[in-house]
């Protein structure tokens, strides 16, 4: 694609990253639809013949149904879906699996693959400060699905492989999770925490020694204790750690990867969409396309005269059918401006526009469907 | 279905609203905080991760962490409103517990974070705590907590006894148990679910009920379902029939144009009661059906109408 950069001439369909793509990240704020539209370019890929792997976070239970995902051990491991129509059991069919993100067990992964012996895993395993955090630190899981990424992405087994990312007001923590993760490592407090080999009496840094007297006077010595332990033994791994945040930090730059961003045409979901696509630009991401779900559709207009036939109805069934027809329109009409508006700042990038559709998606039927308006009948 | 009127508006005085992403949780709590200020209430609306604009929608200035008047009510009450940044909850706490000048100066607030990732949440514990002492100071009659959202609020409100698993003595686990005491107390504290009569929403919605009464012990508001299309039961004849009833008769242009939006809406109505009726039988609370407002953005006015929505009697 050369030339100039027009909405005219460029796609509307997601078929060529669908085809060419290794990684695919989906972003977007919540409540738009992006786990199915994650799963949607999931079958999309597979229908052109491909092997590859949804990463979903937190789905709706039917989605999660239809994709054969469940909770509990099996939840953290990819899991083939069956019954695709249109999709064969070929050598050169293409193939769809899903996994269900588990950030806790994604942490342990890492950790078990950083260290050099199971007692230095296990250290930082049973550490209940590292429970904590590899539960519920903010950022956590923005930053394990990445991990498990590239995990996924390093193993070779796939073609392709999307990850749809939890719901974030503030998308933008995903993609500076990796570089979070160095910050913290290389925060002067941490620094000196890590530094002295032996007791913590040893700190001699007055802004660690301060930071530990804080968490003291603030929680009690015995998680003065624990944090210095989490830190200590996190220093083992940490060249490990590093290291492979830079590795995902570089990933999600390449040629291979490819984010597309879904929203809706909502004001407050095209603003936090903008934003995104703002960021993405700024961190040099390369940014693959927008699709907008959830689009209402436009009914036909009323010519003035009929208008004036129409005026001054008082109660009945008519009225209700004036009044439900301007109400859409109305609407209709505000999505488009809000969608104009996105679309203006995608410049060259593919923007599909879909329609909302009368019942949710739910089983793959659905999802095959949705798959063909993304990519397009071609 | 359980029907509500306005009367649940004061039945706690620390109100904790929550939504998955994209249901208009935000508004609804401020639509609340109208509604309870015109009832004569004095009211502090709380944003604890608040998006820009919440403040000028309740007919004031942009929220920030100084507690301001944004309404008066002639002859009633009034909103306020203030955020409580997690961070600056953290150092306020700080300061509160004779730290904060010291702390600050020694070590710089670069290592606040590293704290605060030391003991996870516990930034969202300082802000509940906060709220916690308005409430003990008897700060305003009602505290409308604007919770974070989409799948942020269940830690949010868990962070008390997820706490307390970990901290076992200091002031820190002094906080996470008074906290977790207001949450369990049905006069002190309730919470808002805030849906939309959608599949996927109705279900969240079931499911978020069930974490808050069951996991954290919270009592229920009546429950919203944001976004309702009104009926229109006019719909279910064709244009050309009900024009009938109107005694007019209508262009094949207008029959066209009034079937072209009918047949979308019918879909959307009939889904809708659909759905509602699932969330009345399956969450153990009062609905208040709230209309859909045909606009993308929002204005004091619109909101207004939505404060009047809350305050009247269910229709479905």
């Amino acid at each position: 694609m050369s030339g100039k950069k027009t909405r005219s001439n460029v796609s509307d369909s997601l078929g060529e990253t669908v085809r060419t793509a290794e990684l695919l990240v989906t972003c977007g704020p919540g409540g738009v639809g992006k786990t199915t539209t994650s799963a949607a370019l999931g079958v999309a890929a597979a229908l052109a013949g491909r092997r590859v792997v949804v990463v979903t976070v937190d789905p709706a239970r039917r989605l999660a149904d239809a994709l054969g995902l469940e909770e509990g051990a099996a939840a953290d491991e990819p899991h083939r879906v069956d019954d695709i129509p249109g999709l064969g059991n070929g050598p050169e069919d293409g193939e769809l699996w899903a996994l269900m993100l588990d950030a806790a067990s994604t942490f342990d992964r890492l950790v078990h693959e950083q260290t050099t012996s199971t007692k230095q895993a296990e250290a930082i395993l049973d550490n209940p400060v590292y429970q904590a955090i590899s539960r519920s630190l903010s950022g956590a899981q923005e930053y394990m699905a990445i991990e498990r990424l590239h995990q996924l992405y390093t193993s070779g087994d796939w073609d392709l492989v999307i990850v749809d990312t939890p719901p974030s007001r503030h998308a933008i923590d995903l993609l500076e999770a990796p570089d979070r993760l160095v910050g913290f490592l290389s925060h002067p407090v941490y620094r000196a925490l890590t530094m002295g080999q032996r007791a913590f009496a040893k700190v001699t840094n007055a802004a660690a020694t301060m930071f530990l007297w804080a968490v003291r006077r603030l929680a009690g010595p015995q998680i003065v204790e624990d944090t210095v332990e989490f830190f200590r033994s996190l220093a083992n791994i940490e060249p490990g750690l590093r290291h492979r945040a830079e590795e995902v930090s570089v990933l999600l730059r390449a040629d291979v990867a490819s984010f597309v961003v879904v929203s809706s045409p909502r004001a407050e979901a095209i603003g936090e969409s903008e934003h995104l696509v703002g960021a993405l630009r700024d961190g040099k991401f390369p940014f693959g396309g927008v699709v907008v779900n959830l689009i209402h559709p436009m009914p036909e207009r009323l010519k003035p005269k009929d208008r004036a036939v129409l005026e001054d109805l008082g109660d009945g069934p008519l009225a209700d059918h004036v009044a439900w027809h301007d109400e859409l329109s109305e609407l209709a009409t505000a999505e488009r401006e809000e969608l104009a508006a996105l679309a203006d700042l995608a410049e060259d990038v593919p923007v599909v526009e879909l329609p909302l559709l009368a019942v949710d998606v739910h089983d793959v039927e659905g999802l095959v469907d949705l798959a063909d308006l993304l990519v397009g009948r071609d | 279905m359980e029907e509500a009127n306005g009367e649940w508006l004061m039945s706690a005085r620390v109100a904790i609203v929550a939504g998955k992403g994209g249901v208009g949780s935000s508004t609804v709590a401020a639509a609340y905080a109208l509604a309870a200020a015109r009832e004569g209430a004095d009211v502090l609306f709380v944003a604890v991760d608040g998006r820009p604009g919440m403040g000028p929608l309740l007919g004031g200035r942009e929220l920030n962490h100084n507690d301001q008047i944004l309404r008066r009510i002639k002859g009633a009450g009034r909103v306020r409103g203030q955020t409580i940044p997690a961070d600056k909850a953290f150092s306020d706490y700080l300061e509160i517990k004779g730290v904060g000048g010291l702390l600050r100066r020694a070590a710089s607030a670069a290592s606040l974070p590293m704290i605060a990732a030391a003991t996870p949440g516990l930034e969202h514990l300082l802000v509940l705590a906060t709220v916690k002492e308005f409430d003990k100071d008897r700060a305003a009659d009602l505290i409308i907590v604007d919770a974070p959202p989409a799948g942020h609020a269940v830690p949010f409100l868990r962070s008390a006894s997820g706490l307390s698993d970990v901290v076992q003595s200091g002031p820190v686990r002094e906080q996470s148990v008074e906290v977790d005491e207001m949450l369990r107390d049905g006069e002190r504290c309730r919470a808002m679910i805030v849906t939309l009569p959608e599949e996927t929403p109705v279900t969240e919605a079931i499911e978020l009920g069930n974490e808050l009464t069951g996991v954290i012990g919270l009592a229920l508001l009546p429950t919203v379902v944001n976004g309702c299309w009104p009926d229109r039961p006019g719909l279910e004849k064709t244009p050309a029939m009900a024009a009938r009833s109107h005694k007019i008769k209508l262009s094949d242009g207008a029959k066209s144009a009034l079937a072209s939006s009918a047949a979308f809406g019918r879909a959307r109505l009939e889904r809708q009661r659909e759905q509602i009726e699932r969330l009345g039988r399956e969450i153990d609370s009062p609905l208040l059906l709230v209309p859909r407002i045909a606009t993308p953005r929002l204005t004091p006015h619109h909101l207004g109408e939505l404060a009047d929505a809350l305050t009247q009697e269910a229709s479905a």
